[in-house]
């Protein structure tokens, strides 16, 4: 009898294996568009006629993010949400490339980087209120030790170099510090918590200006060959937990979840402050004319206003080529700026002010969909 | 990693040459000679050229992409991306130099660490311990070959780390003499540890492959040096290791390749700070751990050009690696240990 | 040893055959007694040495040890049927698992075993039934290439699928992973086709067989238990592989290689009870693949006899 070669047999036995995997799977993975290979949340799709959006960005908003995001999968459960924390700047050059649905970054996109994007124009919207924190670990400190700019400054500048320092002492009116080395840790990655830092000792230090030799911030650490370099808010926690004597800059929702003792850091009005969901939320009452272009709430006035806070901004393309996704892009991020803003404080966020909710609204209807149909509507 | 020791075809026949070996196909006669006698149908034909040029496609693409995505960095900075500068994308800095440093660094600490202990092991396995012994043994080792990277970058960061942070380092540091390379604050990850971890994941490798390489030898030599007098011991050193020197010397090699490309465990635990360390006790970086933290964040263009370049260069150290190996692999006392890398990494 | 005297030997009968007979025992003693030290001196040296490799048993098989130890008492905690059912959650939300990553996991597996194993067999078989340079060319490559660094590629599929089409997948992991895979397999099962007699082949085709036929009764059901035993293990070698996810999966909750990869750098000890307990899972899944790769083998073999 007259039999076919090995071949054919190879390709059924592939064929059973691709079809016994499940196609409802093969279906999802290969028409799912995505988020990056990093932390994220993930529920799987209900039924082939759900909508999967996927973003990627901030490190610093991942878990109120998730929180969110995972809220309102429950409330509309055909909506799916990937989002993948790997960096601001992950999120900036995702929404530039068009390979995901969203974006999300600490420092919203210079007018540079949105001539970049290959979709055309960015949307930027303040989605959420949160603080950088201090945290260190120094067995025998109290918590909330006081800290200023120019000690900071110095600090990471590597000049002071041991917690029973003077100058340490001066400021923070604490002289039984341990005679324990400074480990000063940074991002080693480009980070908005970074940028926050930045700014903050080049408005209150002239030494780290002339340091770092600019006045203007950058998202990337100035000064990586002082200090620990770790990658993303994760891995400055880990370090920061595990190494006696350092000192570094966190998010502060990381760092409440993580029980660091934070610095009180020295405000505008000369007061030593805490990060809280109330200082902070201090720092954004504050910000008024808020824009993409003019967004800085490092260093506001005010008693009790913590000097470290900032604004995330969700990015999303103005034209959306898929109409029913550029849909739901509205009314989530509606959810996320109105009901989710609940979630803010327990998570050590703040809820975003009255004026900032406005400017979140006017940028959500100007989604568009590829006819010009508007997207969104309040 | 996967399982390195026996081959899955039992060793009764696998020892025995087929002609196929000798390259003259399944008949022994000459290829064309062949082909005329014995024809096969188009489709198997297409079936079995198809399946050769996908690989082929596969194997070129791959050095072709590399190569190709990477020329733009290597236009910026030129050819002394290979061995110069630092590493600092923010300023605008790319050349490969101190990652290579770090590589190769780490990978010669854990052969330091693998060659003694792997040799050790396999001379004790094929020719020390008693039969019963011997089995679970090699089986236990080979276990540790099937051993997932990321699970021993697990263990390494989450465990090791704070025992080496604590205990070992400042033991290291304390060492006369030595103590001088071991220098420097101490906080767990570090060059010493990623080179522990490379030892660890790499020691299967070479236990296997010797252990082939050794009882390859045959009893009939070491039967004479025993007529001649000598101790256990002698037989093992004057005779059962120099005719298993090749085959030691190509498990070593592969290895070394091994080592070269394992970047998730060392991302996780050598402290990825891309400076020439000034102790076994800093962080440091290689290329597999730079890649792995750099790539996603890469600005597109010369940023995501410049990390594939320094896949490039991985890419061309582990191929020179691994060609070494396999020449040696197959010279005459070598070719034992081909037939236990049928599913060998 | 002493210069040995010139003994005159007399006539028999006389005086010098009793110095005679000393004179052997003389010599015998001293080749008795430096053979003696010389034994001695090499058994203790052996010992000594035989002393340090055994030593280097322990060293080598204790990270082993406490690496198994750690993942079975650390992962055991966080195992729970709920870990393995339920997709992840939210911290501070309880009920969470590793479901997606272990379906994710799966899937992108089962993708790369439908590219590579055909492809496999097909390489595998071209080497067989063609041999020359063009096959020793593909033969050395196949060993080279299953000696490229997995996160090269990575970035090969990245630069391939991920950029080209604009969107990470289960499928261009799935094909990296086959990537990977695919010069393992080819080794395996050329050396599982060469342990088939030449002579069931010759009878095969002078029976008037097509080679296609005599290919796949004869050769491949010969080299079933290599082929099997060998693919099966170049898989549990793809399921541990964390670096070609790594620029090609949508997101790290599809696969457990990336959740441990992402929660073990996690500060929080919620998300590093959940790496161990995945590492348990991928452990003890890599393991059960190893060993049922084995008695595969061992049970085909006999079938075979």
């Amino acid at each position: 009898m007259k039999r076919r070669s090995i071949a054919p047999a190879g390709l059924v036995l592939a064929a059973a294996l691709v079809a016994a995997s499940g196609s409802s799977w093969l279906s999802s993975a290969a028409g799912a568009a995505s988020a990056h290979s990093n932390a994220a949340v993930v529920k799987k799709a209900a039924a082939s006629a759900s909508t999967t959006l996927n973003g990627a960005g901030a490190n610093s908003i991942a878990p109120f993010f998730e929180k969110v995001f995972y809220n309102y999968e429950h409330l509309h459960s055909k909506v799916t949400v990937n989002y993948s924390p790997a960096g601001s700047s992950v999120g900036v050059k995702d929404i530039q490339q068009n390979t995901v649905d969203f974006g999300d970054s600490e420092i919203p996109m210079s007018s540079s980087a949105q001539a970049a994007a290959s979709g055309g124009a960015v949307l930027q919207v303040p989605v959420e209120l949160g603080g950088v924190a201090l945290s260190y670990n120094v067995p025998g400190a109290p918590k909330g030790l006081h800290l200023d700019g120019p000690t900071l400054a110095a600090i990471f500048e590597g000049t002071i170099t041991k917690w029973n320092d003077p100058r340490i002492a001066k400021v923070s009116g604490v002289s039984h510090l341990p005679n324990l080395a400074i480990v000063p840790v940074h991002r080693a990655d480009s980070s908005g918590p970074g940028w926050d830092l930045d700014q903050y000792l080049i408005s209150t230090s002239t030494g780290w200006v002339k340091k770092i030799g600019t006045s203007k911030a950058s998202t990337s650490w100035p000064l990586p060959d002082i200090g620990e370099g770790e990658q993303l808010n994760t891995g400055v926690a880990t370090f920061i937990k595990s190494t006696a004597g350092s000192i570094g800059y966190v998010s502060f929702g990381y760092a409440s979840k993580a029980k660091f003792a934070n610095a009180a850091l020295k405000n505008k009005a000369g007061a030593f402050v805490s990060p809280s969901s109330y200082t902070i939320g201090l720092a954004g009452a504050r910000a008024s004319n808020l824009s993409a272009s003019h967004f800085s709430i490092i260093d506001e006035p005010g008693a009790s206003t913590y000097p470290l806070a900032n604004f995330s901004w969700t990015l999303l393309y103005k034209k959306q080529a898929n109409a029913a996704k550029g849909a739901a892009l509205g009314a989530l991020f509606y959810y996320v700026v109105t009901t989710g803003q609940k979630q803010a404080s327990p998570l050590g966020y703040s809820p975003i002010p009255a004026n900032v909710l406005k400017l979140a609204e006017n940028t959500l209807v100007k989604l568009r969909s590829s006819t010009g149909k508007q997207l969104f509507k309040l | 990693m996967t399982d390195l020791g026996a081959s899955p075809v039992p060793e009764a026949i696998a020892g025995s040459p087929t002609p196929g070996e000798t390259g003259d196909g399944p008949t022994g006669l000459r290829p064309w000679r062949k082909r005329r006698l014995f024809p096969s149908s188009p489709f198997y034909a297409v079936v079995r050229w198809g399946g050769a040029g996908l690989f082929a496609a596969v194997a070129i693409g791959l050095v072709v992409t590399i190569v190709s995505q990477s020329s733009q960095a290597f236009t910026h900075s030129g050819i002394s991306f290979l061995w110069s500068g630092t590493w600092n994308p923010d300023a605008g800095e790319f050349a490969a130099g101190t990652l290579v440093v770090g590589t190769v660094l780490t990978t010669l600490v854990a052969m330091a660490i693998v060659v003694p202990v792997g040799l050790g092991i396999s001379v004790s396995v094929s020719e020390l311990t008693p039969r019963w012994l011997a089995g679970p043994l090699s089986t236990s080792i080979e276990f540790l070959a099937a051993v997932p990277s990321i699970v021993v970058g697990l263990w390494a960061l989450l465990v090791l780390s704070p025992v080496f942070a604590t205990d070992v380092e400042p033991a290291l540091e304390g060492l006369p003499v030595l103590g001088r390379i071991f220098h420097g604050p101490a906080y767990g990850p570090s060059v010493l540890l990623a080179s522990v971890v490379l030892a660890i994941m790499t020691l299967p490798t070479v236990v296997a492959l010797s252990r082939t390489a050794l009882s390859g030898v045959p009893m009939a030599d070491r039967e004479a040096a025993m007529a001649l007098g000598a101790t256990h011991w002698q037989v093992v050193r004057r005779t059962v290791l120099p005719g298993a020197r090749s085959g030691i010397a190509a498990a070593i090699t592969l290895a070394i390749g091994r080592a070269l490309g394992e970047s998730i465990a060392v991302a996780l635990v050598i402290g990825n700070r891309p400076a020439i360390p000034h102790s076994l006790l800093a962080p440091g970086a290689t290329l597999g751990s730079a890649i792995v933290n750099q790539f996603a964040e890469a600005s597109p263009g010369l940023g995501t050009s410049a990390v594939i370049a320094l896949a490039a260069v991985l890419l061309l150290l582990t191929v020179l690696v691994n060609v070494v190996g396999q020449l040696l692999v197959r010279t005459r006392g070598g070719r034992r240990v081909l037939s236990a890398r049928g599913a060998a990494t | 040893m002493s210069t040995i005297p010139n003994v005159q030997v007399g006539a028999a009968g006389t005086g010098p055959e009793i110095g005679l007979v000393e004179e052997l025992q003389r010599r015998r003693a001293l080749v008795r007694d430096s053979a003696r030290r010389s034994i001695r001196r090499r058994r203790i040296t052996g010992r000594a040495m035989q002393v340090i490799c055994l030593i280097a048993v322990p060293i080598g098989v204790a990270p082993l040890v406490a690496l198994v130890l750690a993942t079975v008492s650390k992962g055991a905690g966080a195992l729970s049927a709920g870990f393995l059912l339920h997709a992840p959650t939210p911290p501070g939300v309880p009920g969470g698992g590793i479901s997606t990553a272990i379906v994710g996991s799966g899937e992108i597996v089962a993708i790369a075993i439908a590219l590579a194993v055909p492809v496999g067999l097909f390489v595998a078989l071209f080497l067989f039934e063609r041999p020359g340079t063009i096959a020793a060319a593909i033969r050395f490559s196949a060993d080279v290439l299953s000696g490229v660094p997995s996160i090269i590629i990575g970035i090969f599929t990245y630069a391939v699928f991920v950029e080209r089409f604009h969107h990470f997948s289960n499928l261009a992991a799935g094909f990296a992973l086959g990537v990977l895979m695919l010069p393992i397999m080819v080794r395996a099962n050329e050396e599982a086709m060469r342990t088939v007699s030449v002579d069931l082949w010759e009878a095969g085709v002078s029976l008037g067989a097509r080679r296609s036929r005599v290919a796949r009764s004869v050769v491949l059901r010969g080299a079933l238990p290599g082929v099997v035993s060998g693919n099966l293990l170049a898989v549990a070698r793809g399921v541990g592989e964390t670096a070609p996810l790594l620029f090609t999966v949508a997101s790290p909750t599809f696969a457990m290689t990336l959740l441990i990869f992402n929660d073990a750098t996690e500060p929080f000890p919620d998300a590093q009870r959940t790496a161990w307990g995945t590492a348990l899972v991928l452990l003890v899944l890599v393991l059960i693949l190893s060993v049922v790769a084995r008695m595969v083998a061992w049970i085909l073999n006999r079938k075979a006899r």
